[in-house]
């Protein structure tokens, strides 16, 4: 005879679109309707791009790393050129460094308000979401009249950037921010006051500060939660140190404090903006780099739109990288989703793995899949003596 | 708290024109920025392929077909191409440009997307030296 309290009921979601339209694989043990346990598998996404930097030149990587994220393109390419830089031994020019933290900045609230559609979309709220990506609209033509191109920007040379930033391209920029503070006024009135929407966001998927230093949190997702990390705070770079930025904080720590805190940072991406605008530091907007990078190894912090990305470079003299790692925030903060969940409606799961906006591709670069109840873990030799097998194997 | 906070923008957007354009009936001018198809000047080049090792996508490929005239030829493809720019900068005699009117490139025909450059008597040369069928493929 079955004993049907013992018995569990997990529902499989994904890998196909779990709530977002990015693979990753979740399980969710339920009871009724209340999840009880639950547990995320990663890694659909895995592209090998560290192994192919290593066979890549030190500009043509440029291009490659900034591919592993759609979204924050710009971000990941600027924390490659601030290490390969800090390398060389070789800083970009002030002008340079205004212009990748405007690129930053502009990337900073694209990614803001397209998460703020795409969080409302799952909590069903599709007005709001085509709204708001309609007025970011906005800002993709300020981009891509800027940049040359509405997502790959590529603004970036290792020793500064690729174009400078004209009277005209000022004016258009601060014509499109006005546009869009009004807006983000709005939407932050309608997400802190619409009835319906808060019975999706207050009070669900709370995280107190301290489970938020435990989990490890990065990002808008642990200033929610009132922890107050942000590299552009903590350790400046490029431009931040000239121009410092405000820590956007919230305490509550819910789903709807990350919807504030969200928004909160577009006005602080606005002020930024207009203040490196009125303020440009005059000058070159490139430095000579060498083709060969010195040997060291360096690393690069950088606070992109989810959080800190965080970028290993190690040369060995040539013109090639040795080795480059890069761990990305939805790393860090994917693991907040199986702690969350528990204990929740499975109908708010969707809503909490949005909350930390999560970016699959950009997360997948390590696979490590457990065996076994200890898991498996491989010693070097094991590992080298399975790549060579591996490849004795092949044609 | 309030119901339907958006009630009123869904209201005002009745009587506005729609945010979409009905591409590709309606044009917009592309931004002077535009990073669109390669065009290169053969009279510039010196064929030291700079382009060619810093390019991401391997879509760049220079022939020196007359070292002692400097005749070079230059063989594009447009598939691979990423449009990154990055060949626009380190070219040093300011070579290359990248069209910012010219990115509606999309074909069925795959030959299409290879082209090579240069002056008719320097491409000919290129194909007498190139083994037969050798060009077609690379």
């Amino acid at each position: 005879m079955i004993d049907e309290k013992r018995e569990k009921f997990i529902i499989p979601i994904g890998p196909q679109h779990p709530a977002l339209k990015e693979p990753g694989h979740f399980e969710f043990t339920v009871d009724g309707e209340i999840v009880t346990a639950a547990s995320v598998r990663l890694g659909y996404a895995h592209r090998g791009i560290e192994k192919a930097t290593e066979s890549r030149n030190w500009t043509q990587n440029m291009y490659l790393l900034e591919r592993i994220c759609g979204i924050c393109s710009h971000i990941h390419a600027l924390a490659y050129c601030l290490g390969v830089e800090k390398l060389a031994g070789v800083s970009a020019p002030p002008r340079a460094q205004a212009i990748r933290v405007i690129v930053a900045e502009l990337e900073r609230i694209h990614s803001h308000l397209m998460w703020l559609g795409v969080a409302a979309h799952e909590a069903g709220f599709d007005t709001l979401f085509m709204y708001s990506w309609r007025d970011r609209e906005a800002l993709m033509d300020v981009l891509e009249s800027l940049t040359g191109n509405r997502v790959n920007y590529s603004a970036n040379l290792i020793g500064g950037v690729k174009f400078d930033i004209s009277t005209d391209q000022r004016d258009t920029i601060l014509r499109a921010l006005e546009t869009l503070e009004e807006r983000s006024k709005h939407y932050l009135s309608i997400v802190t006051s619409d009835m319906v929407f808060l019975r999706r966001t207050r009070g669900i998927g709370t995280t107190s500060a301290a489970q938020a230093e435990k989990i490890g949190l990065v990002g808008p997702t642990a200033r929610a939660s009132g922890v107050a990390r942000d590299v552009r705070v903590d350790a400046p770079y490029a431009a931040y140190v000239d121009f410092p930025v405000k820590l956007v904080l919230h305490t509550v720590g819910d789903l709807e404090s990350r919807f504030v805190v969200r928004i909160n940072e577009l006005f602080e991406s606005y002020r930024l903006i207009r203040e490196i605008l009125d303020h440009m530091p005059e000058g070159e907007i490139t430095a000579r780099i060498p083709r060969r990078i010195k040997e060291g190894e360096t690393i690069s912090r950088v606070e992109a739109p989810r959080g800190e990305l965080f970028y290993f470079i190690k040369s060995n003299g040539s013109d090639m990288p040795e080795r480059i790692k890069v761990r990305t925030p939805t790393m860090c903060n994917m693991a907040s989703v199986p702690v969350l969940g528990i204990g929740q409606q499975l109908a708010d799961i969707p809503m909490i793995l949005a909350g930390i906006d999560p970016c699959f591709s950009c997360n997948d670069r390590t696979t490590v899949i457990h065996q076994g109840e200890d898991g498996d873990v491989w010693t070097w030799e094991r590992l080298r003596q399975h790549g060579i097998d591996f490849y004795r194997g092949q044609p | 708290m309030r119901m339907g906070a958006m009630f009123t923008d869904v209201i005002r957007a009745l009587f506005q024109r729609p945010a979409t354009r009905q591409y590709p009936f309606e044009r917009t001018a592309s931004p002077d920025r535009l990073r669109g198809k390669l065009n290169w000047d053969a009279e510039k080049c010196t064929g030291c392929s700079l382009c060619v090792k810093d390019c991401p996508a391997q879509a760049l490929e220079v022939f020196m077909v007359d070292k002692a005239n400097k005749r070079v030829v230059l063989r594009y493809h447009l598939d691979r191409c990423t449009y990154c720019a990055q060949c626009v900068v380190s070219c040093r005699q300011s070579a290359l440009t990248m069209a910012h009117d010219e990115w509606e490139l999309a074909d069925t025909d795959k030959k299409l997307f290879t082209i090579t450059c240069g002056d008719d008597a320097d491409v000919q040369r290129l194909a007498d030296l190139a083994p037969k069928g050798v060009n077609e493929q690379t």
